[in-house]
């Protein structure tokens, strides 16, 4: 008899076993309305966190915490983890980035227009040489605007998808909202604000900006 | 039913058998299972080796166990495992749906996981989920191929295993980038499994379809691989090839001007992370990190690919 509760009781508790459903924590920006759960659901997931977030919250962390660009410069002599966590926000796991919000001016000393990934190579220091290359969009590479931000954490999000289709929304808001003067940038001067995101204090900046002036 | 126990004996000992030449018996903190997918992908081969001499490092035995990608035969070596009694389970999956009861099974015995390169579904029930960042690595690959591409031209992609979560996780990293760029036009997608010999009888056929095909995005280095080798069959050794894992096969090649690049993940060093979790969590009860944790990928071309040494790349 005892034995074939036992068994029963084994049965049972593989058939739950099996029968057990996965419920996936809701995503930020999840709300109990229609957003739909999982990958489907991303999109409209994600647009509301960006309406939430995006000006409110990303903008005013950048406007707040933006160095010009030689106090980050000087910031970095002393090394990037220690400029990392006086000024700068670390991207998720192993081997991320350091994100630093930057601002500055500087002459354009060559631009890439034609591209998709257009880009401008800017001379801050005024030694004729560029030292920095702000990305024009509409392409933009990199996580550096979501990877500033330490409201935006990847253990929130399902999976890396969702975590990287956050990172694309940011970069297209950013792209959409510049406005880049048409015909050659350079020898223009450019005044901007934006991210960037270095693995060593050396690296090359390609600046994420989120905003954009020009003087002739 | 006959037919079915044989099956099932004939996996066992199979499991005795892969047991038997990696376990000694040495006194120590007892062991640890290490169970990825078939070690003919250095890949895999290089996450056991990664594992397995950080566990030796740290006082445990190496259990070193391969699933082929097989959600049974992975259920299997799990009661095996759980029946010896390890102390923790070291697992690159086999399927991020498929795994998770596995996987469960073992904490329900007491015995942690700690999962790399791969994730799945559920979380709660492996201690660690440690994958590289296949949709950051993706993107890197696919910038550098759009770059090499002079942002135009035809391309075919050769995408990976459809079970493994990572084949489309990359898939969608690729044309994340690619589909912005207009004049990129995606002529043929095939899946060649991860497999070199498919990959090759794949891309013969696509090349003989496609022609004009400028470039070749693939999903893995094996099957970057297998496809620069028809290249080079149908004298097309023009069209541009990127890969992903960053294996010193692709290495060689990218030396050799070959296939132009590939991204790096640091499956060595991924692995021994994990072994480190699983000690600091059998000692002190806990990681100390989340259980999900991303890592970032490196894109390996002509600069840099001479560091490049068995998924590591050298200071």
């Amino acid at each position: 008899m005892a034995q074939k509760t036992l068994v029963a009781l084994i049965l049972g508790s593989a058939l739950a076993l099996q029968g057990c459903k996965i419920v996936k924590t809701p995503a930020p920006g999840a709300t109990t309305t229609a957003t739909e759960q999982g990958e489907a659901g991303d999109d409209a997931r994600i647009a509301a966190l960006l309406d939430r977030t995006y000006d409110a919250e990303l903008m005013l962390l950048v406007a707040e915490r933006a160095l010009p660009v030689a106090d980050l410069r000087a910031a970095l002599t002393v090394g990037l983890e220690t400029a990392g966590a006086t000024h700068g926000n670390k991207g998720s796991g192993e081997g991320a980035a350091w994100n630093f919000a930057v601002k500055g001016e500087g002459r354009v000393i060559e631009a890439n227009l034609t591209s998709r990934a257009r880009k401008a190579m800017l001379d801050t220091d005024g030694d004729g040489v560029a030292d920095l290359t702000l990305q024009l969009g509409p392409v933009i590479k990199g996580t550096s605007l979501r990877d500033l931000a330490p409201f935006y954490r990847f253990g929130d999000f399902r999976d890396q998808i969702e975590f990287a289709k956050l990172a694309r929304a940011l970069n297209d808001r950013a792209s959409a909202a510049l406005q880049v003067p048409d015909g050659d940038l350079t020898g223009k001067i450019i005044r901007f604000s934006g991210t960037v995101d270095l693995r060593s204090a050396t690296d090359p900046w390609l600046v994420t900006v989120v905003t954009l002036d020009t003087a002739p | 039913m006959n037919l079915n126990r044989r099956h099932v004996v004939g996996g066992l000992a199979a499991v005795v058998a892969g047991i038997l030449p990696t376990l000694s018996f040495a006194q120590g903190k007892g062991v640890i299972a290490i169970i990825t997918p078939s070690h003919d992908n250095p890949f895999f081969k290089a996450e056991a080796d990664g594992a397995a001499a950080k566990a030796a490092e740290l006082g445990y035995e190496a259990m070193v166990l391969v699933h082929d990608d097989d959600a049974n035969k992975q259920s299997q070596l799990f009661d095996t495992v759980i029946a010896a009694g390890v102390k923790a389970i070291i697992l690159d999956n086999a399927g991020a749906d498929a795994s998770v009861a596995a996987v469960q099974k073992a904490k329900d015995a007491g015995i942690p996981s700690f999962l790399i390169d791969r994730e799945i579904t559920a979380t709660g029930v492996a201690v660690s989920q440690i994958v590289s960042n296949n949709y950051q690595g993706a993107q890197l690959g696919a910038e550098e191929f759009v770059k090499l591409m002079g942002e135009a031209g035809e391309y075919a992609e050769l995408i990976g295993k459809e079970s493994d979560t990572n084949a489309g996780i990359r898939s969608k990293g690729y044309h994340d980038v690619i589909d912005q760029y207009p004049d990129m036009k995606m002529v043929a997608a095939q899946t060649a499994n991860w497999s070199q010999t498919e990959a090759y009888t794949v891309m013969e056929s696509m090349l003989q379809a496609n022609p004009g095909i400028k470039g070749v995005i693939s999903g893995n280095d094996t099957m970057a691989m297998g496809a620069w080798a028809a290249l080079e069959a149908a004298g097309r050794t023009d069209v541009i090839v990127v890969g992903f894992d960053g294996s010193n096969d692709v290495r060689d090649s990218i030396l050799k001007g070959g296939i132009k690049a590939t991204v790096l993940q640091p499956a060595y060093a991924q692995a021994q992370m994990a072994v480190a979790q699983a000690d600091a969590f059998l000692t002190s009860g806990s990681t100390g990190v989340e259980e999900k944790q991303l890592m970032d990928c490196v894109l390996i071309n002509a600069d840099n690919a001479a560091q490049l040494e068995t998924f590591a790349l050298k200071a």
